[in-house]
């Protein structure tokens, strides 16, 4: 149990707020990250000192060794509880893990991610040029719509509260936005300024009392007879993590895209030729799906992740000598490094989302983790990028809206706004 | 940093508030469920403010204190408080709103936005039991009460023998998987974990000034590189570029030189004042006795002729040397050579050894002149007694506390008290208002940095103390969360603090206000903080003068909340028992134990 979330700050004054916000600048800048691991890559040895893996051989075999690399590193961030991605293996995992499969089964994330995309789309359109903001009004209401199922019947009050009007589209606004402060923390870690840790520790304790609130209801849905603990610790888990992620991952898998105006027309293009088919058609859906997955890998939402190292041990960091990792101490895995690894990765730096990846297909999902704890949702986060990215391929060519100063305004190191614009009327 | 301190402190004053004295019970109820579940809030209060004389309309605010957890925004305090599913806040301040909004997210909405614009986060606080959330003082509340339990029980088998008693009870500790949150040590921000020593005090400034200079050398070595580039590779001389780096490196090369001097200076006026104040008291207790007695005499309340002489005299002489010290710092950094000139002609011609004894016979002469005093202050003891007697304190009548604050002060017997005061500022708004702030902000800063143990200087017992200055500077408003009683705590103030308490409040005044409401205090007559000498001297001192003045600002509350209910002692000791019994066995460890559990 914790005793105090909000930890006073032990690091000398203004050090954090350097650190943090070089860590920021960096998730930001993802060419400068990518150029660090590049020289890593070339002096691994040089990395391994400081218990950075950057080779995508070290990355995989760090990923792979769940019980010498722990997962337990994410847990000083989990600000709403205790859950799965920060777990150890053991009865608890097994038991989570296997409510959280039946649950992904469930859904059917393409068919909502599809029909919220169609039906906000009649709503952007109406908007001409005018801008507005893709993530708030238009990516997290897909991935809402697509993901909140994932509680049954039980969906509508869980966004509303216990006693909220599940029509209060407020409401859900409020439920989003907390639970996007509670994944931000995931991002950012124990580098936050106490300021950021707070709002995200708050907006923990405001989305466990929700789910308490309404944990009769998701029983009910679930149809299982656990424990309170087991059901509200699944359910909280489950709502931040699932939905904030994706829709901070569509909101750089756009930026990304924005920023290759070719490989955009070229989209589009597909899209003009597939005509009205363009929900159905299986082929261009593909396609698609490849293009997400390659503008990710430009742009993963994880380019640094961390493990704890229990006890003594090393890792191959593909040089000469191993990294000696002390336990107690962390290891840091540059997946950005892996991912444009050119030992493993052909042409790594070129644009090219129909890759043969071969017998290394598991590293082009790096962003979702490696091995055994790979996010067992990145199916369903993919499909609901497509079909977020389907839906604006169909309109007027998208373009940042720069006309009260920047377009896109971060909050710590993720995207909290993204003014955009369809640049002319179909 | 301060302004986290200041944040974790705040006040709603809503203005015009229509709906009268009586705070409802279901609101209250409501609105001590709230804090209590969202657990953030370690005290809340509220009561009315009245009215300005001068303003147009009569009706009170009101005014919502809340003192919450360190880091935490007001913003997403008043986020989580407002969207809570009780809707506590809005049944306190929906009266404000005519119609009920359709949507709880649109009437969450505007009460936010409305409580964001009443909001004043504390211009100065001082926070005594630091670092410390309300969870953790509740947990280690409990931990101090189940180890007294069980060190009861446990008493008659080690009694007598200290380092088994608290070995069984440590053992019994680590037994007991309820408390296997206490393990880890108790959470300590920089100031008062490894920044806790002077090292760190002195490391941070030097390192701000050491930065200085490297910048400043930096771009003068900078410049000269391009210059001397510049020349290499064009093979030319007076261009542009050069021009310029060559006056951006003159630049650097004066400021270099000042900041120098400036140091130099500052580090001779330092040491003056380390001789002064600290190495001669040390020396020779007659130097000591004579400025523990200017001291005296500049804080004394009373006119007598004693503190009228010093008063005088620290204008004859005290007040030139504070300027030709400033003059002399300043002129010496941008104007050297004028020092030089000036001081020249002062310097007796003639070896040194001629100076040394000059200065020698000078020394001897003051050392005689103090000597003659002090003997003719022993041989006329009348004289001594009529120079130092002390009038009656000035107070032209007994002190009536407002029933309404009797009433609130009874309802705290046992529980932590509670202190709302509204003074005015004095005239000019904006004069009182910038000396307020910077000796608010200063102490703020020194509250964070040095006094971070519970205690503001010698003063202890504050929770939570914070001033605001709100009506766009015209009032100053100030509440305090603290132990003890009413008189107790000024008294620490008093005796422990006089120069930063008299700095916070000289520039005030009572001007007459009408009560906020039937059986609530007003002021009838204008009053006038005690009078100060030399900025901080006098003033509280004043005691009689300060207290009747403090109790004429004060204003009943109409609701309060305490998160914890501890001492600043208990959670001191409750903490401290956290850290001795998960910490190695040792005697300091054993003794913090049995001072716990006492």
């Amino acid at each position: 149990m914790k005793v105090s979330t909000g930890n006073p700050d032990a690091m000398p004054p203004g050090l954090r707020g350097l650190s943090y916000g070089v860590f920021c600048w960096l998730n930001r800048h993802i060419t400068v990250l990518r150029g660090i691991g590049a020289v890593l890559r070339l002096w691994p040895s040089l990395g391994g000192r400081f218990g950075l893996a950057a080779r995508a051989s070290a990355v995989k075999g760090v990923l792979t060794r769940p019980r010498s690399f722990s997962n337990r590193a994410h847990a000083p961030n989990l600000v709403a509880g205790d859950y799965l991605i920060a777990m150890d293996p053991g009865p608890v995992y097994d038991a989570d893990r296997a409510l959280l499969k039946t649950r992904l089964a469930a859904l059917n994330v393409q068919a909502g991610a599809d029909q919220e995309a169609q039906g906000r789309l009649v709503e952007l359109r109406q908007l001409g040029e005018k801008p507005f903001d893709l993530i708030d009004d238009y990516l997290m209401w897909i991935a809402f719509h697509a993901i909140q199922p994932v509680f049954g019947t039980a969906a509508s009050e869980v966004a509303a509260g216990a006693g909220g009007d599940v029509n209060d589209r407020g409401l859900q606004r409020q439920y989003l936005l907390e639970i996007r402060y509670v994944a931000g923390q995931l991002l950012s870690g124990s580098l936050a300024t106490l300021g950021i840790a707070r709002r995200a520790e708050v907006c923990g304790d405001s989305l466990r009392a929700r789910i308490k609130g309404v944990s009769g209801n998701i029983r009910k849905a679930w149809s299982v007879s656990s424990p309170s603990e087991f059901i509200e610790r699944n359910a909280v888990g489950l709502a931040w993590i699932s939905h904030p992620v994706t829709v901070q991952s569509g909101a750089l898998v756009v930026q990304e895209l924005l920023s290759r105006p070719k490989v955009y027309r070229t989209l589009r293009a597909m899209a003009a030729q597939t005509g009205d088919r363009v929900w159905e058609d299986e082929r261009f859906r593909d396609g698609v799906r490849d293009h997400v997955l390659e503008l990710m890998r430009f742009r993963p939402i994880f380019p640094l992740l961390a493990r704890d190292v229990p006890r003594d041990t090393e890792f191959e960091t593909g040089g000469r000598r191993n990294a000696q990792c002390p336990g107690g101490g962390k290891v840091a895995l540059l997946s950005i490094a892996a991912l444009f690894d050119p030992r493993v990765v052909s042409d790594s730096g070129r644009f090219c989302p129909h890759r043969n990846w071969g017998h290394e297909e598991g590293l082009r999902w790096l962003m979702f983790g490696y091995g055994h704890r790979q996010c067992p949702a990145k199916n369903h986060a993919v499909d609901i990028l497509t079909s977020a990215l389907i839906g604006l391929l169909t309109m007027p060519e998208l373009r940042l809206a720069r006309d009260d100063g920047r377009a896109i305004t971060y909050d710590g190191p993720l995207m909290s706004r993204m003014r955009v614009r369809f640049a002319e009327q179909a | 940093m301060v302004m986290m301190v200041r944040q974790q402190m705040i006040c709603i004053v809503a203005s015009d508030w229509p709906g009268g004295a009586d705070l409802p019970d279901p609101v209250s109820k409501s609105l001590t469920d709230l804090f209590a579940d969202v657990g953030v809030v370690h005290f809340a209060s509220i009561a009315l403010l009245p009215a300005m004389s001068d303003a147009q309309s009569q009706l009170p605010s009101l005014m919502l204190e809340l003192v919450t957890e360190e880091g935490l925004r007001p913003y997403d305090l008043l986020y989580r408080l407002v969207n809570h599913p009780s809707g506590a806040m809005w049944s306190l301040y929906g009266v404000y709103w005519r119609e009920q909004p359709p949507l709880a997210s649109q009437r969450n909405q505007e009460l936010l936005a409305q409580l964001m614009s009443w909001c004043h986060i504390a211009d100065g606080g001082f926070v005594g039991a630091r670092d410390r959330t309300v969870r953790q003082i509740e947990m280690e509340k409990r931990l101090l009460e189940q180890t007294r339990i069980e060190a009861r029980a446990l008493k008659a088998e080690h009694g007598k023998d200290r380092a088994s008693f608290a070995l069984a009870l440590a053992r019994w500790a680590f037994q007991n998987p309820s408390l296997e949150w206490a393990t880890e040590p108790a959470p300590r921000s920089f100031w008062r974990g490894r920044g806790a020593g002077a090292a760190a005090k002195v490391a941070y400034p030097s390192l701000i000034v050491g930065l200085w200079l490297a910048s400043l050398w930096l771009v003068g070595a900078l410049s000269r590189l391009v210059v001397r580039a510049d020349t290499w590779l064009f093979d030319r001389s007076n261009s542009v570029v050069q021009a310029v780096f060559h006056a951006i490196s003159e630049t650097s090369r004066y400021l270099l030189g000042a900041s120098g001097r400036f140091l130099l200076a500052f580090a001779v006026i330092a040491f003056t004042l380390w001789v002064f104040f600290v190495a001669l008291p040390a020396l020779f207790a007659s130097w000591r006795r004579w400025l523990d007695s200017l001291g005296r005499e500049l804080d004394r309340p009373t006119e007598t002729w004693s503190s009228l002489s010093t008063y005088v005299a620290v204008w004859l002489v005290g007040a030139p040397l504070v300027l030709a010290g400033i003059w002399y710092v300043v002129v010496y950094t941008f104007w050297p050579n004028v020092v030089e000139r000036t001081i020249r002609p002062w310097i007796p011609a003639g070896p040194g050894w001629k100076q040394l004894v000059i200065g020698a016979l000078v020394i001897l002469v003051l050392v005689g002149i103090g000597a003659l005093l002090s003997r003719l202050n022993r041989l006329l003891p009348k004289a001594n007694a009529w120079f130092f007697r002390p009038h009656e304190d000035d107070v032209d009548r007994a002190q009536q506390v407002h029933q309404s604050i009797e009433h609130c002060e009874a309802q705290l017997v046992r529980r932590t008290a509670h202190m709302i005061s509204l003074t005015d500022m004095r005239s000019p708004h904006w004069w009182s208002v910038w000396w307020t702030r910077v000796f608010l902000r200063l102490v703020t800063f020194l509250g964070s940095v040095l006094f971070t143990e519970g205690r503001l200087g010698e003063a202890p017992g504050i929770h939570f103390g914070h001033w605001h200055i709100i009506d766009n500077g015209r009032r100053y408003l100030f509440c305090s969360n603290y132990d003890g009683n009413f008189g107790g705590y000024l008294d620490d103030f008093i005796n422990g603090a006089s120069v930063g308490t008299t700095l916070f409040w000289r520039w005030t005044q009572l001007m007459p206000r009408a009560p906020a409401a039937d059986d609530q205090p007003g002021v009838a007559e204008p009053r006038a903080f005690p009078p100060t000498r030399f900025l901080a001297f006098r003033g509280v001192k004043s005691e009689l003068k300060f207290k009747s003045y403090a109790r004429d600002s004060m204003l009943p509350h109409l609701y309060r909340f305490d998160a914890c209910n501890s001492t600043i002692d208990e959670i001191d000791r409750a903490t401290a028992l956290r850290g001795a019994l998960f910490g190695e066995r040792n005697d300091s460890n054993d003794e913090q134990i049995m001072r716990a559990i006492e």
